[in-house]
């Protein structure tokens, strides 16, 4: 379970202002809202990546402001972070970019047959194709392969947890479903809990059991897919059309 | 008498200005001392981070010897460009200096001694600055602005270990061996020079050169290279880490990283000859 506590952070003016939110154990949760409201600052200090001001974050119980000193080391060992660009390390070709996902320890104590091997699983579990993709660097790959290599690299270690932050963000909307298509077969499969940012409303809507909306740095709301769509709130409404809109004009073009 | 002299506000309104033109001006002075002391803990932390890694062997000898070979071997042309130049250009404009004046052996001495103690560390380090210090800011600040550097955090790397000390262990060695590499260059190429313009010796030229001669030369020019290794490396990292932004972000902090590291090489330079010169 990962618990978000009254999370605040500010940049030049405030992102983030006490936000409280819980993802169950195995859930697919997902997570909304408008642009610069903070979904990825708060992703990313489920890591430490950003330290927020004030508040506290607990996975699996492990409280990672407030805990032990090896509370990062513990909490990084369960968590798979897919980056919305997938950030691959530029002067590593995807072997090494994929290997890089397994724990220090782990790469040490392994042979190259069986570092070589896990690599292969993760590259075929995201549909890659090991055999032709293995040496290539991510300037080489299409921004789709490129995602689903950063996925890969994200569940080598096999992870309990997933966070996905705008994993879908500059794909068309055939590559859009087959992603999250992925998503929801991965999570399944891995037996992960998975918390998704995304903007794609009606694709999040789709593959999660539990959604969440922030809008201006609070949680607005938090329920299941279908309570969301039928909530009363105003604002909530407003966002729901909104990616209705975009969501048919997208498949429009196609 | 104009209207705007009679004008009631005007005196508060002056009054107003200048208040607000010190107020600024010390909100401006405190934000400098601000930007300094943030600069000065995060280099200070960068360098204690990267000494730590390098004692608890987490610096892979590869990432040592990959920085080593961009770093060293592919500045050795542009080095031996400059290095000659500055060597042509001593003996020449040394030469028109003394023709009359001095006995001609002292065009060697003049080049030995310029090109040890300033020309071939000062040069070096120039010529550094710009390849590989402005490439290290760049480089690592698209890897910040493309989340690589989260990236490696999430998957538990130190991007110090990996990143920063490598490059820092390679300026330390190989920023020397530059040095020593322009210094002959140089020397060589303001001999070359003093022979083809005013005839002088290979005999002369140095016989000018071991009479002032000191040890302690030799130990001043590579103890500028060695300080000159660890600040070019040392601060295009630490710019390169704090870059924010996309594209833009990252040709701001580079520009900003080469006018921070050239500035701080010709403030050191300036220290040097008080501190080891006297």
């Amino acid at each position: 379970m990962i618990r978000y506590r009254r999370i605040f952070k500010a940049f030049d003016i405030p992102v983030l202002s006490g936000v409280d939110m819980e993802v169950e154990t195995g859930e697919m949760f997902a997570l909304f809202g408008p642009s610069g409201t903070g979904k990825s600052v708060l992703l990313k200090t489920t890591l430490g990546l950003i330290v927020p001001d004030r508040g506290d974050v607990e996975v699996d119980g492990v409280s990672l402001y407030h805990g032990p000193s090896d509370a990062l080391e513990q909490i990084r060992r369960k968590v798979g972070y897919v980056f919305q660009h997938a950030a691959l390390f530029d002067s590593l070709n995807v072997f090494e970019n994929v290997s890089m996902g397994l724990p220090e320890d782990e790469l040490a104590r392994l042979s190259r047959m069986e570092t070589a091997r896990k690599v292969w699983d993760a590259l075929e579990i995201v549909n890659l194709e090991p055999r032709e993709i293995l040496t290539k660097l991510p300037s080489e790959l299409s921004g789709g392969m490129k995602k689903r290599v950063g996925i890969a690299r994200a569940i080598v270690g096999r992870p309990e947890i997933l966070l996905w932050d705008e994993p879908t963000t500059g794909l068309d909307p055939i590559n859009t479903a087959a992603v999250e298509r992925l998503i929801k077969r991965l999570s399944g499969e891995l037996e992960v809990t998975s918390l998704l940012v995304t903007h794609d409303v009606e694709g999040g809507l789709l593959i999660c059991d539990r959604v969440a909306m922030l809008h201006s740095g609070t949680l607005r709301f938090s329920g299941t897919p279908q309570e969301f769509r039928d909530s009363p709130d105003p604002v909530v409404q407003a966002f729901v059309d909104r990616a209705a809109a975009t969501a048919a004009l997208d498949m429009a073009s196609v | 008498m104009s209207d705007s002299l009679l004008d009631p506000v005007q005196p508060r309104t002056l009054a107003h200005l200048i208040t607000s033109s010190i107020v600024g001006w010390f909100a401006s002075l405190g934000r400098a001392y601000r930007l300094t002391l943030e600069h000065a803990g995060a280099l200070g932390i960068l360098v204690w981070d990267s000494i730590v890694a390098v004692v608890t062997l987490k610096v892979r000898m590869r990432d040592v010897l990959t920085q080593m070979h961009i770093m060293g071997i592919q500045s050795l042309p542009i080095v031996f460009v400059t290095a000659s130049l500055a060597g042509i250009v001593t003996s020449q404009q040394g030469g028109y200096q003394l023709i009359s004046s001095s006995p001609r052996y002292v065009l060697g001495t003049l080049v030995v001694q310029s090109v040890v103690l300033e020309l071939g560390p000062l040069l070096t380090a120039v010529v550094l600055v710009g390849r590989i210090g402005a490439r290290i800011t760049a480089e690592l600040g698209t890897m910040v602005v493309s989340e690589q550097i989260d990236a490696f955090k999430s998957l538990g790397r130190d991007p110090v270990a990996i990143l920063a000390a490598p490059r820092i262990i390679a300026g330390i060695i190989t920023m020397p061996l530059l040095v020593g590499f322009a210094d002959v260059i140089g020397i060589y190429a303001g001999m070359i020079m003093a022979s083809l313009d005013g005839g002088l010796g290979k005999e002369t030229f140095f016989y000018g050169a071991r009479l002032f001669w000191h040890s302690w030369d030799l130990f001043y020019g590579f103890s500028k290279a060695l300080v000159f290794g660890i600040v070019i490396p040392v601060i295009s990292v630490h710019m390169g880490l704090r870059t924010k932004g996309g594209a833009e972000g990252v040709g701001l902090q580079t520009t900003q990283a080469v006018m921070f590291m050239i500035l701080t090489i010709l403030i050191i330079d300036a220290l040097f000859p008080p501190l080891l010169l006297q």
